[in-house]
């Protein structure tokens, strides 16, 4: 079990007020699973994933009572010097976008490279390059001997994002995290990635955090997925369970609002309304302004993440009052394209 | 590229200065005879009432003006890089202690801090010189570096080096500055022509290089008191220096187009 998060709440202390962006989340990532965490954009995903390795740069700040354990070790209360060796050695990062996540006046290797010297400092120059070419060819880029000395934007953006990945994974990491690796390639690139992702895994037994907005992607390589709303985890189960009985309305909208093959001709579904501040998130539950559901108890008690079943959470007063799931009478969802404005 | 067709000139007939000189620079060639000759065939540029030759103490002076501006920007650029490098990349209360200390710097006029400095030092090696030159003339470098630093710290290449393990030295000195260097270049270039005038302006008040040693504001103090009838002691050194800073002013102006032009 290397990677487990408890009850973990990043803030950022603004001139507007405290923005909450993590707000209470706990996650465990084991060796060998591809846990996918979802949401949309503000949902505080990129935050959690940035504040597992302590990036969160003021005026973000972990808050007191937050736990993250990497094999036992609490991650939270090393040194710097520490941090540093956990950092790219034992928790890698995939950032989300290649065009901008590579220094540009380094040569790949060099970059690659640059990780074996961070960690092994005892690697001659000649070692280190080697090991980065190595870890090129593995990446299944044509040419890596020659490709190493190439800078960034001598590459395609898919080169670019293999170039991340080798970065993340040469000194063979317990847990990577991908914060959207794939966005910002095109569709048949992606799905190379994923693929080589995929592969690497099991190869190398990781521990894989997959955070994106895309649900196609959680569907295809994640074996568990996180679905998180405004700073909190809203429905977590396994992606089989997940896709075939997802329990959250917000689930169930994100689900509607995704295109699927073979489906009758219809107009995708969107949810009505937008995610609230985080420097004031609403009493009760948090997505209760735009669920079709929603009544008085959504209003006054904050849920708890219920069990739907064993494996299967929930932060829906739905999971104690299924009954209620028959009488919609909150906002409604809308097809794409009814009203003039999404 | 005409200015650096002018400056690779200028700097070529420096460095080839003793060479090129037809007479010793400091030599007093006769004292009686051959004191303040207008120009003529065996004196293109005349001579000074020391009887010496100026064209070549024109020529060699070159050197004594373009080395001290070179390494006195060297000075410049290193001390204000790192303390802009560090202040913008500390932030916060660092960095605005460091910059008040900047904005104190700069709210004292150079010149006159430069000729308070001189005057109460008295008499003034050309080591000294050159460093006080330097230390005078970092701020405005450290401000351009503390700028761009601040804008690249949050770039995501530093975060994803941050990520991998890089320690905040690694990170500073491997991923950020790096970056930095065409803006300081052009910078530097440009403090370069600014400190050349401003070592003849000093030379010239008696501050700068002392006599005999010459260069170019030296030269010209050497004919301060007729300048009307001595007036190739002034124009010959006047016009080195016009010619030199124009050639590099045009180079640092050609740096900055292709700077901005690499990052639009």
């Amino acid at each position: 079990m290397p990677l487990l998060i408890r009850n973990f709440r990043t803030s950022f202390y603004t001139d507007e007020g405290v923005a909450r962006a993590v707000d209470g989340v706990s996650l465990t990532v084991s060796p060998g699973e591809t846990l996918g965490v979802v949401g949309e954009s503000g949902c505080g995903k990129s935050v959690t994933a940035l504040s597992i390795l302590r990036l969160v740069r003021p005026p973000g700040k972990i808050e007191p009572g937050s736990t993250i354990e990497l094999d036992g070790q609490d991650v939270l209360a090393l040194d710097d010097a520490a941090l540093r060796h956990v950092r790219g050695n034992r928790i890698a990062m995939v950032f989300q976008e290649p065009m901008t996540a590579l220094n540009p006046v380094l040569t790949v290797g060099e970059q690659i490279a640059e990780v074996v010297r961070v960690h092994e400092p005892r690697a001659s120059r000649q070692e280190a390059w080697d090991r980065a070419v190595d870890m090129l060819d593995r990446m299944g880029i044509p040419g890596a001997a020659d490709r190493a000395h190439h800078y960034p934007h001598e590459l395609s953006g898919g080169t670019r994002q293999r170039v991340m990945i080798a970065m993340a994974l040469v000194m063979n990491p317990a847990v990577l995290i991908a914060d959207e690796p794939t966005t910002a390639l095109d569709v048949t690139v992606q799905a190379q990635i994923l693929e080589l992702l995929a592969d690497l895994q099991r190869r190398l037994g990781m521990a894989v955090l997959l955070i994106t907005h895309d649900l196609g992607v959680v569907a295809g390589v994640a074996t568990r997925v996180a679905v998180m709303y405004a700073g909190e985890i809203v429905e977590e189960a396994s992606v089989g369970d997940f896709f075939a009985r997802p329990h959250h309305p917000y689930a169930t909208g994100l689900l509607h609002a995704m295109p699927r093959l073979g489906a009758r001709r219809e107009r995708l579904e969107v949810i009505p309304g937008a995610v609230p501040s985080p420097t004031a998130w609403p009493d009760g539950c948090r997505f209760r302004a735009r669920c079709q559901f929603a009544w008085e108890r959504c209003a006054t008690e904050h849920p708890p993440l219920y069990h739907v079943t064993s494996e299967h959470t929930s932060r829906c007063h739905l999971a104690v009052e299924p009954e209620r799931r028959g009488s919609a009478n909150g906002p409604q969802r809308s097809r794409l394209g009814d009203r003039a404005s999404v | 590229m005409a200015g650096l067709v002018v400056l690779a000139a200028v700097v070529v007939t420096a460095a080839a200065a003793p060479l090129l000189a037809p007479y010793d620079p400091n030599a007093q060639l006769d004292i009686v005879a051959l004191k303040d000759q207008a120009p003529s065939l065996a004196h293109p540029f005349g001579t000074d009432p020391l009887s010496r030759d100026v064209l070549s103490r024109v020529l060699v002076g070159g050197r004594v003006s373009l080395a001290a501006a070179v390494l006195a920007v060297a000075i410049a650029t290193t001390v204000g890089a790192a303390y802009g490098a560090i202040s913008g990349y500390a932030g916060g209360k660092v960095d605005s202690i460091m910059m008040r200390v900047v904005d104190a710097c700069l709210a004292v006029p150079r010149v006159l801090l430069l000729i308070a400095v001189l005057a109460l030092w008295g008499r003034v090696a050309l080591g000294p010189l050159i460093l006080v030159l330097g230390l005078t003339g970092w701020f405005g470098v450290s401000r351009i570096v503390r700028a761009e630093v601040m804008a690249l710290k949050t770039r995501d290449w530093v975060a994803a080096a941050r990520a991998l393990g890089a320690g905040p030295g690694r990170t500073l000195f491997r991923h950020i500055i790096p970056n930095v260097i065409s803006p300081v270049i052009v910078s530097a270039t440009l403090a370069v022509a600014n400190i050349i005038t401003l070592e003849a302006g000093l030379s010239f008040l008696g501050l700068g290089v002392q006599p005999p040693q010459a260069s170019w504001g030296s030269i010209m103090q050497d004919g301060a008191g007729e300048v009307r009838a001595l007036w190739w002691l002034s124009v010959f050194p006047g016009l080195a220096i016009l010619v030199t800073v124009m050639a590099v002013n045009a180079v640092g102006d050609g740096l900055r187009a292709v700077v901005v032009a690499k990052d639009s």
